[in-house]
């Protein structure tokens, strides 16, 4: 009986205090219908990345901490854009300097979850480098690379301010991707989304970070793809 | 044969003019907008020529509306020569389509939201030519989103193309527009929410319902006893410490009442309720064969604390949920008489179960009050009472040794239905 009475309260006090938070960390368009298949075209990768604990990462991959941070994001831009192609066929990358020009703008996907990212005005299309129109890009806004980082402590605005906790040991090497596939047509978001990939690692190597990579990429298609359902 | 023919044709030319009233326009939104009278209305567009004649299309809106009295309309320069707007019109005409609410048409750049923001009364039609059929949007101040949308059948006769437009889009009330004093003293207007709730709302009402012992889901094994229990010679129960053990208990009850509620939260109620009491005698006592019949009236008046919350699902009619808390008097009004060929009633019959004068008591629950039309309405409460010791006896140094109470712990629920009439004050 007690136990019975304790776990109500416990309950109670849960619900009370918001740690039974439940998010949607996806937003559709009513027209997105089809996931892209085989033909894609690519924004953002290029600047998209950022490494926390960068000290951490140097020490164990070997790099010279004021490098880590260059060759880091390069080689997992550059792992993102290999699985890509993979995965897409025809994948068209855009330049660099593709969004450069955008606004920057935060989408609402909840109550207390925006993503910030940089999309096109309304009435502009983008062009890649042979000047034609990609039909729909994947615009790639940001993705956080570091250790057993959780996306609510980035994206829900209730907590971003709060203090981390002290660091132990790191269990998973993380990444928090954030995401639009637009319309570049109609110039419409179709399907914008944040994810958050773990991947546990004993002994972390550049290899461990090519996991990671492909894991994110293989998330972002799947989400894609139930996404239009 | 002449008829039949006269008739298909009849029928033929109704079918068309069915279909084509259904195929003529499709409204995708149309939010509440004001619809100024003498408006000023922009017609923006893209096209290299506009789909409609803004002078006829300001007659059309005289003809198909009475109440505009005198539009003005004419095309908005300014924006077509503007980039930004150059950019948002052509997106409009992309993405106006079928199932997409009004937030997903919202113009995103600020300069462009800041351009709607400042159009101060005046009305931006918006129309693009879709080749067979013309995307209509109506922008106001308010808001950077389209307020309405839709699509109109294209056709080569200007003003017949301005007549749909104005049936589909503005045929709507009008309101008069506010001077620029009148619109400074709207804007230190208290919000309209507030005034809705009245200072003070005072209804009276009857009401019918029924009470007994028992409250509902709670055992029966709680009440047995008093319920159960019957008067031998006048006087002898197992116990006394309710009235359910000398009176019946469940009968039904009779209230009228009057309250009042203030700011829409709290409240009070006066109420006097009355319900009629068989006494409950033991069949098997032959001392009963003289009675004729023995009842209590119970009289009760009490004062509530009302705790209420309000809402209005539909527009004739307002709930008000309510809590309440109070207390109550209750007076047991004797009714004995012995049958009439009983010339001396027995010595028990004389010294009879008496209750005390008056019992103190409270009273606690919950209900709801429908009320239509401001005015008139029905409710239904429910709670628990009680009816405990008398408040006038003194405390004495000896109660320990004094006689137990009667009826100290004599507790109902009940159930009524009420008619009021509600005033706003």
């Amino acid at each position: 009986m007690w136990k019975f009475l304790v776990s109500i309260c416990f309950a109670l006090a849960c619900i009370l205090s918001g740690c039974s938070q439940t998010y949607q960390w996806s937003k559709k368009h009513p027209y997105y219908k089809q996931a892209p298949y085989g033909e894609l075209a690519i924004a953002g990768v290029q600047n998209a990345f950022v490494l926390t604990r960068s000290g951490w990462f140097a020490k164990r991959l070997n790099v010279s901490p004021d490098s880590i941070q260059i060759v880091g994001t390069q080689f997992c831009a550059q792992s993102m854009l290999n699985e890509m192609k993979g995965a897409y066929s025809k994948l068209n990358i855009l330049p660099e300097n593709a969004l450069a020009d955008s606004p920057e703008e935060s989408q609402k996907l909840d109550d207390r979850i925006f993503m910030r990212g940089k999309l096109p005005e309304q009435g502009v299309s983008i062009k890649d480098s042979a000047g034609n129109i990609p039909p729909r890009i994947l615009i790639i806004h940001e993705v956080i690379v570091g250790t057993d980082l959780n996306r609510e402590s980035f994206f829900d605005y209730a907590v971003i301010h709060n203090e981390s906790p002290e660091r132990t040991a790191a269990k998973n090497i993380s990444a928090i991707v954030s995401y639009t596939l637009w319309d570049n047509e109609k110039q419409r978001p179709l399907f914008s989304a944040v994810d958050e990939i773990q991947h546990p690692v004993l002994v972390m190597t550049w290899a461990d970070m090519e996991t990671l990579i492909r894991l994110a990429v293989s998330e972002i298609r799947k989400n894609l793809y139930l996404g239009a359902k | 044969m002449k008829s039949i023919k006269a008739l298909l044709m009849f029928l033929f030319v109704f079918v068309a003019t069915m279909a084509a009233t259904v195929s003529a326009s499709d409204i995708f939104f149309n939010s509440k907008w004001t619809l100024w009278e003498n408006a000023d209305i922009l017609i923006w567009t893209n096209d290299k020529e506009l789909a409609i004649d803004p002078r006829e299309f300001c007659l059309s809106l005289r003809r198909n509306n009475m109440a505009i009295g005198e539009p003005k309309c004419r095309t908005l320069g300014e924006w077509e020569r503007d980039t930004i707007a150059a950019r948002y019109a052509n997106w409009l005409s992309n993405n106006i389509e079928p199932g997409l609410s009004s937030n997903y048409l919202k113009a995103r750049h600020p300069s462009m939201s800041a351009k709607i923001q400042e159009l101060e009364d005046k009305i931006v039609l918006y129309i693009a030519d879709k080749g067979n059929v013309l995307q209509i949007a109506i922008f106001d101040e308010t808001s950077s989103e389209p307020r309405a949308a839709g699509t109109v059948q294209k056709k080569a006769d200007k003003i017949a193309l301005g007549d749909d437009i104005a049936s589909t889009f503005f045929d709507r009330k009008t309101s008069r527009r506010l001077s620029k004093e009148e619109r400074q003293k709207k804007l230190t207007e208290p919000d309209e929410y507030y005034k809705e709730v009245p200072n003070v709302r005072a209804w009276g009402g009857f009401s019918v319902g029924y009470a007994q012992a028992q409250v509902p889901l709670t055992p029966y094994n709680w009440y047995h006893r008093h319920v159960e229990s019957e008067i031998r010679n006048y006087r002898i129960t197992r116990d006394s410490v309710s009235l359910w053990n000398f009176i019946d208990d469940s009968t039904p009850l009779f209230t009228l009442y009057a309250g009042a509620i203030w700011y829409g939260f709290i409240g009070g109620e006066i109420f006097y309720r009355y319900s009629n009491h068989v006494v409950k005698t033991d069949k098997r006592d032959t001392i009963y064969n003289e009675l004729d019949h023995w009842e209590f009236g119970q009289h009760e008046i009490g004062l509530n604390v009302m705790f209420s919350t309000t809402f209005s699902p539909i527009k004739l009619m307002d709930i008000h949920l309510f809590g309440f808390l109070g207390f109550q008097y209750s007076f047991y009004s004797e009714d004995i008489a012995v049958k009439k060929d009983v010339e001396y009633p027995s010595k028990a019959y004389k010294a009879r179960i008496k209750f005390e004068d008056v019992y103190k008591g409270a009273l606690f629950g919950g209900g709801s009050q429908f009320v239509f039309a401001k005015h008139y309405g029905f409710s239904i409460r429910t709670g628990i009472s009680s009816r405990g010791k008398s408040v006038y006896t003194e405390p004495s140094p000896d109660a320990g040794v004094e006689p137990t109470i009667i009826g100290a712990m004599t507790v109902d629920w009940f159930i009524n239905f009420g008619l009021e009439y509600h005033w706003d004050l």
